[in-house]
Parts: structure tokens; C-alpha cells; sequence
């Protein structure tokens, strides 16, 4: 019923899918998977108007579609359940069904008390028991995710989009949304279930398909496969050529985390020896990034004792973190890394301003010396340092930024996913960096999505799920497989 | 240093343009002097402006910091009143016992120290507790008229005259040399602080990005707390200026100021958003608004008029800065 031939999408240099062809029968549950970036969300979008596929076409019932944007594709029957919900915390839940939606908006003018009516069944049906006139704010977010998908119901699409639909849900509210897939299925509407879950996948998908790196790799019926086979299908990436140095085995510890515990993380224990790479593999919202934000001071520590080479090390703040020679290389560049408005040149030295100035005056020329110096270390590519640092690639963005951390001599740095949307001769550029600031005996702790990337360059890697270390791998022996399995939940 | 000098006014001419025509238009309209010379540019009329100035000026100044670092200070206006009647109580009514020196330097300091405490208080509130800057500055702006009107008991205090220490303090902050060369050297020093130090620097990349700059380990609490204070501590002094001029300490007396502060800022290229501006343009911003008032005033234009001229102003250089800096394309 639905279906799209050659979808190709670009967002500026960055290809998020290229040619992808696939079909949704009715009434079926269809599982899209695929590890983070592979292009599941983006196909979700495109199919449901929210944004246009660069090439390629979507068809719907044997008659090619154009949306115009969502209100017509929902018109037509296509609902979405995005991963980042679109509610108002300030509207009622009511108001928040009612929006976008034709027939229980009715005319201009509401009553509240037949809208109350109207949408009373819908919270029924997805197990809300709640005042619709509550306002959304002062819902959990497991209820807040209910009433998104009771919204979509309202519109009675014939095909229903779900995002992670679980990764915000409780056991008992995952249960009851299985029997609404369910019930929703004997009533001959398809679902396409966007996960990685692979349990969840098998009980209750028809089929599954598998997208790597903006491809379509293959649908199968989940009857006819099973999780390792779709894992394998997710990976599937050749390993890169190993490039760490074998690090002496000594008793030395830099960096020692001991049961740490954050509003995110639970129990969480590693240890950091001079020149090693620590890999830290998991999904979006393991909790990856927040372990970085713990040894930064950015999120509190509620248990739980971190030391730096046998110091208690608790940090109140970034500022302090940056005293006590920690780095932090953020994920995302634009919001927390850089001062865009700012020259490549001051971009690079704010870390470590106080290094060249005399009494709060800069010395400019030391400054910018430095700056060169680094840049250059970092082979970042660029005209000139008074040029606004927004001017450059993002794979010499990246640069940038770890250039300002090792201006500051730091004796632990944090990568967050440092190799995100950039080039591949950007990312080779990266790794040797990081390979070289090991091979100086700094500790470096690297959160990745690509499992091949770690593979190649960790020492050890870490595993997260839902804020809990699964395991500490040795990167020699381990494989993509095993890191997934964990990443997804599974124990070896 | 030609061409960096040229590069610099392609980028911040705007203010410098909008100065040169008011300059230009002035001259033109200027009513003659019975002897044929031009009212307008003589060197009495023009220092005039300069001393008129300075207060908004200094104010201007301080809140040129504050709204680089995505701030808004609106109770310099009521810290202004509040510094004039504190110095003139000091001088006339309280009467601290000592030499003439003490006594006047009592009352400065007090004022100082009132204004800045102030400053102090809405910086720590603003970075601590997080209240926007625009709310807690407008609390802190009508409860320091409160104060002042309270500490005063809604009365003027009046300066004296002659060799007592309210008259010589009103003979030195009100002379035009003394102000005048205040006001530009606290603008040379403040130009020097935002270009030339690490403060300055830390200061434009939290108001840009203040995430960012937080995830560098910048200070970022400190160095907005003392743009407050320093916000604070300036608007006090315009305040002494203010006592001098008017020779009294009003509790009525700058309402508004805030906003003629902002104005001249805005009108030189700083933008409200955070990140981006500089004191030269600051400086212009204020003499373009004083020198259109004084244009104005010699043609007996009514008063009225000239706020709708500067509204129109305002709007039209910001508009220009826009253009040029390519700001609305931005999104």
C-alpha cells in the first residue's frame, strides 16, 4: 500500500540516504532497524511529509505522492510518533489531540466539555485514565508518550510511524501499546516500527528490514531470521585497519571511576590507565555522553567516588574539570562547542587564555603563535586565523576544537562522537590525533556510534545500555556483534 | 594599518556614517552668530553636547558590557537618582565631620559602593539564581526608586554654593573638562578592557554562546557578575555628574535613562542579542543622539517632534547595521 522507489537524501554535504526502495504491506507490523545514523528516522520523515526526499519518489495505494508537508500526508492516512515528541507542555491533552486534527477540532470554536467527550475513548483505547483537561506539563514522560500515540490514533490513519516508541515507556505501558499494535492490526492498519530493539522486534513485527549507512540492506520476515542474523545485517561494516599502540601493561591508573551513579547512569566503574583508549559504545540515550558530563561537572554526581591518579577528583563545575587537566570535546559542535561568531584564531585559544596574557592583558602575538602552532599540529586546513571559525568545514571545526584542548595540556580527554558528520580524510586526520595524544601517555576516553572506528582504535571498550555498563571489552578480540548485542541489552 | 583602518569602517562605519550627516546636516542648518560664524560647530555649543552627554554616555559604556555578555541592566536610571541623592545627603545633610577632602570623598565613595553593591545584586541574582536579566533588573529598578524616594522622604536635597564641600564637589563634576575627559578616558580604558583583555574576550564568547563557553570551563558566572557590578558602579558615577549639573540630588531625576543608555548602545552596532559590539560604536551611538538634540533644540524644534526623529533613528541604524552585517539571513 505504501512504497518508495530510489529515495536519496542529502542534508548539505552530509548523505543521509542514498537509493532506498522499500514496501509496507497492509495491516502488517513492519520493523525498521539499523544502527544510529543508518537512515531509519530520515525515511520515516519522508514518507510522512515532515521533510522532502532529495530524489526519488513515494508512492501511496499505486498513485505516486508529493506531500506538501505533513498536514497533507496526514490527511491522507499517515500518521507519526516522533522520537522527539511534538507536544505542548502548556496546552491540555485535550488541546493537544484536538490540534492538527479536523474532525475533533471541528469549527473555529470549541467547547471543551464535547472535546473532553470526543477525546475521552482515544485515552481509553492507548490505557490513559487521566482528566483530559490536564495540561501536558505535568505528565511523566511515559504518559506524555501515551497521549502522542492516542493523538495519532485520532486521526485514523491507515499507516502509523512509530519511533523508538519505547525508549520512553514503562514495562506495563510497553505491554498495553503491544496489545494496541495488536488491536490496531486486526483493524487493518499497518505499523512500521522504527527500533533497536531487537526483542521487542521479534514479538511483535511481521517483518523486518535492516538499513546500514543510508541503505536499504534487506527485509525479511521475522519468522524466517532471527536476532543475530539482523545484527550481523546492522554491523556489516569491514573492520578498519588496527592503528593503536600496544600500551605497556602497567599498574599505573590515571583515572579511576567507582560505582558512579548520575541522574543517568547507574553504578558505573572503569579505569583509565596512561596511554590507554577507553571506547565507549552504546545507543543514543545509553547514557554515553553522560559520562562525560560527569567527569566535566556538567551533571552531578549522586554516588559513587572518581579519583585522578589516587585523588579524589569532584568536580563542581567545567571550570574546575578544566583545572584538573580534563577535556571535553562536545558532541554537539554548533551548541556547545564553538563561539561561531568568533576568528579560528580566538576559537582555539579561549581554553587557555590565562597562558598568554600578563596581568588579563592578551599578548596577541603569543596568542596567535599558539594558535598556529596547534592548527598546524592538528593539520586543520584555513586561510587565515581572523577568519570567523563558522567559515570552515566541520571536519576542520573539529579540528579546531580539539586544537583549544590541547593548547590547555590536559591530562584526560573526552571525545564525544568526535567523528560525527565529517569527512573520511577529516576522520583519519582525527584518529591520528587521538592515537598520538595516547601515544604522549594522556588518557582518552572515545564515545562512537561507528562500532568499526572503535574496533580499530580503542584499546577497551565500554558498553552502555539504558545507563548501565554491560561490559568492558578488549578491543582486540571483540566484534561488532558482541558490542551490538550489549548495546541493544543482550548479555554475551 | 590603512587598510585595517578601512576594513574597519566597511565593517563598523554604520554608527560613523549616521555621525558624519548629522554633523554635515547640522552645520548646514545651524542659525549664524550675529558675527556670520556657524552656532553649530562653534566650540561652546559642541563642548555643550560632550558635557550633556557624558552621563548617558558613561551609563552607555557599562551597558555596552552588559549587553555584550546577553544582558540588560534597566535600573541604571534609578541607581543614577539613588548616587545623586546618597552624595548629596552625604554633603548636606549627614554632615560626616573632617576636612573638605574627606567629606567629599566620603559621599563619592558611599555613592560608588551603592551603586555597585546594586550591580552586585542583580548580577549574583541573574548568574545564581537565574532570573532573566530584563525581570530582575526592572525589580531592582523600581525598588531602588523606591528607596531613593524614601531615603530622601521624596524631597530634593539641594547642593550649596562656594568654598563648602557640596560646592566645590558641584563646581568639579559639573565643569566641562572634568566630565567631559572622564567620560572619554573611562570609554578608552572600557575599549581597551573588550579588545585587549582576557575579560573582554571571555565576555564575547559567553554572550554569544554561553553554553559553549561554559563547556570551555570559562567563568562564566564571574565574568557576567561583573558586568553588573561594573554597570552598577558607572551609573552611580553619571549619578555624581548628574548631582553637580543639577545641583541637587533628585530622587525623581533619571527616569528614562535606561532606556537612552540602550539606544545609544543599540545605535552603535551592539547587538541586543549578545556577542557582538564594540565602545567605539557606543560612543557614536551617543553623540549622534546628542548632537540630532542639539540640531533640534538650536531650531527651537519642539521636543515632541524629536523623540518621533529619534525613534526613526534608532530604527534606521539598526536596520543599516543588519544589512550590512548580513544578521537577518541569517536563519
Amino acid at each position: 500500500m505504501l512504497e518508495c522507489r530510489n529515495l536519496h537524501k542529502h542534508y548539505g554535504g552530509v548523505i543521509a540516504l542514498k537509493g532506498v526502495s522499500w514496501s509496507l504491506r497492509p495491516g502488517e507490523v513492519h520493523a525498521l532497524c539499523g544502527e544510529n545514523g543508518a537512515g531509519k528516522s530520515t525515511l520515516a520523515k519522508i514518507l510522512c511529509g515532515i521533510t522532502a526526499a532529495s530524489d526519488g519518489e513515494v508512492i501511496l495505494d499505486g498513485k505516486p505522492v508529493k506531500w506538501s508537508g505533513p498536514h497533507e500526508a496526514r490527511q491522507a492516512g499517515l500518521g507519526i510518533i516522533l522520537q522527539e515528541l511534538d507536544l505542548f507542555a502548556h496546552l491540555s491533552i485535550a488541546e493537544n489531540l484536538a490540534l492538527g486534527n479536523d474532525r475533533l477540532e471541528g469549527s473555529a470554536w470549541i467547547s471543551p466539555a464535547v472535546l473532553h467527550e470526543k477525546v475521552r475513548p482515544l485515552l481509553q483505547d492507548v490505557g490513559l485514565d487521566l482528566d483530559p483537561s490536564l495540561p501536558l506539563g505535568q505528565l511523566s514522560v511515559s504518559q506524555w508518550q501515551l497521549v502522542a500515540i492516542a493523538r495519532v490514533l485520532g486521526l485514523n490513519a491507515k499507516v502509523v510511524f512509530m519511533d523508538e516508541p519505547t525508549s520512553a515507556l514503562t514495562n506495563d505501558a510497553v505491554e498495553r501499546l503491544f496489545g494496541l499494535i495488536r488491536r490496531l492490526k486486526e483493524r487493518g492498519v499497518a505499523i512500521v516500527y522504527v527500533s533497536h530493539k531487537m526483542d521487542e522486534i521479534f514479538r511483535i513485527c511481521d517483518r523486518v528490514s535492516v538499513m546500514r549507512d543510508g541503505e536499504m540492506i534487506k527485509t525479511t520476515a521475522c519468522a524466517e531470521t532471527t536476532i543475530d542474523e539482523v545484527i550481523q545485517q546492522m554491523v556489516g561494516r569491514a573492520v578498519a585497519a588496527t592503528r593503536r599502540e600496544k600500551i605497556s601493561v602497567t599498574e599505573k591508573k590515571l583515572f579511576e571511576a567507582r560505582e558512579i551513579s548520575t541522574r543517568k547512569l547507574g553504578h558505573v566503574s572503569f579505569k583509565l590507565a596512561p596511554g590507554e583508549i577507553l571506547g565507549v559504545a552504546g545507543l543514543v540515550g545509553s547514557g554515553r555522553s553522560e559520562i562525560g558530563r560527569a567527569l566535566f561537572g556538567l551533571s552531578p554526581i549522586i554516588e559513587g567516588l572518581m579519583t585522578i591518579e589516587g585523588h579524589a577528583y569532584l568536580p563542581r563545575n567545567p571550570h574546575d574539570a578544566v583545572r584538573h587537566g580534563i577535556a571535553l570535546v562536545p558532541e554537539d559542535r554548533q551548541r556547545e562547542g564553538l563561539i561561531s561568531g568568533m576568528s579560528i584564531g580566538q576559537n582555539t585559544t579561549l581554553a587557555s587564555l590565562s597562558t598568554y596574557s600578563r596581568g588579563g592583558w592578551i599578548d596577541r602575538e603569543g596568542e596567535s603563535a599558539a594558535a598556529a602552532k596547534v592548527l598546524a599540529s592538528c593539520r586543520t586546513k584555513f586561510a587565515a586565523q581572523e577568519l570567523p571559525v563558522r567559515s570552515l568545514s566541520g571536519g576542520n571545526q573539529q579540528k579546531v576544537l580539539i586544537g583549544k584542548w590541547l593548547l590547555t595540556q590536559p591530562r584526560i580527554c573526552f571525545f564525544d562522537d568526535p567523528t560525527r558528520g565529517i569527512d573520511i580524510g577529516a576522520k583519519d586526520d582525527i584518529y591520528r590525533l587521538v592515537s598520538d595524544l595516547a601515544g604522549k601517555g594522556l588518557g582518552v576516553i572515545w564515545v562512537s556510534s561507528e562500532l568499526p572506528e572503535l574496533l580499530a582504535n580503542a584499546h577497551r571498550i565500554l558498553v552502555l545500555h539504558e545507563g548501565l555498563c554491560l561490559g568492558i571489552l578488549d578491543a582486540a578480540t571483540a566484534t561488532q556483534e558482541d558490542i551490538m548485542r550489549l548495546a541493544t541489552g543482550h548479555r554475551l | 594599518m590603512n587598510t585595517t583602518f578601512w576594513k574597519y569602517l566597511r565593517h563598523h562605519g554604520q554608527p560613523f556614517i549616521g555621525l558624519l550627516l548629522i554633523l554635515i546636516l547640522g552645520t548646514v542648518l545651524s542659525p549664524h552668530a550675529t558675527d556670520g560664524t556657524i552656532v553649530f560647530l562653534s566650540p561652546g555649543n559642541l563642548t555643550d553636547v560632550l558635557l550633556q552627554q557624558s552621563e548617558i554616555g558613561i551609563i552607555a559604556l557599562a551597558m555596552t558590557f552588559v549587553i555584550i555578555g546577553a544582558g540588560i541592566d534597566l535600573s541604571v536610571g534609578s541607581v543614577l537618582a539613588l548616587s545623586a541623592c546618597v552624595s548629596a545627603l552625604f554633603m548636606m545633610v549627614w554632615n560626616p565631620h573632617g576636612p573638605l577632602v574627606v567629606q567629599v570623598g566620603l559621599a563619592i565613595g558611599a555613592a560608588l559602593a551603592g551603586g555597585a553593591l546594586i550591580g552586585a545584586l542583580n548580577g549574583l541574582v541573574i548568574t545564581r539564581i537565574h532570573l532573566q536579566p530584563f525581570v530582575m533588573t526592572l525589580a531592582t529598578m523600581i525598588g531602588v526608586r523606591g528607596f531613593t524616594k524614601w531615603l530622601t522622604g521624596n524631597v530634593n536635597v539641594d547642593l550649596a554654593f562656594g568654598a563648602n564641600p557640596s560646592g566645590r564637589f558641584a563646581e568639579l563634576f559639573s565643569s566641562k573638562p572634568f566630565a567631559i575627559s572622564l567620560w572619554i578616558g573611562l570609554a578608552i580604558i572600557a575599549h581597551l578592557i573588550l579588545t585587549r583583555t582576557v575579560y573582554g574576550r571571555y565576555l564575547r564568547a559567553i554572550g554569544e554562546n554561553e553554553r559553549a563557553a561554559a563547556y570551555t570551563g570559562l567563568p562564566v558566572a564571574g565574568v557576567r557578575l561583573a558586568a553588573y557590578v561594573g554597570c552598577g558602579a558607572l551609573a552611580a558615577l553619571a549619578g555624581l555628574i548628574h548631582a553637580a549639573r543639577s545641583h541637587q540630588g533628585n530622587p525623581n531625576d533619571g527616569v528614562g535613562y535606561e532606556l537612552d543608555a540602550i539606544a545609544a548602545v543599540v545605535i552603535g552596532g551592539t547587538a541586543l542579542a549578545g556577542g557582538r559590539g564594540s565602545i567605539i560604536g557606543t560612543v557614536t551611538g551617543t553623540l549622534v543622539l546628542g548632537l540630532l538634540t542639539n540640531v533640534l533644540r538650536l531650531h527651537m524644534v519642539d521636543s515632541n517632534l524629536e523623540l518621533m526623529i529619534k525613534a526613526v533613528i534608532i530604527i534606521a541604524a539598526v536596520w543599516l547595521q543588519r544589512r550590512s552585517t548580513g544578521v537577518h539571513g541569517d536563519l
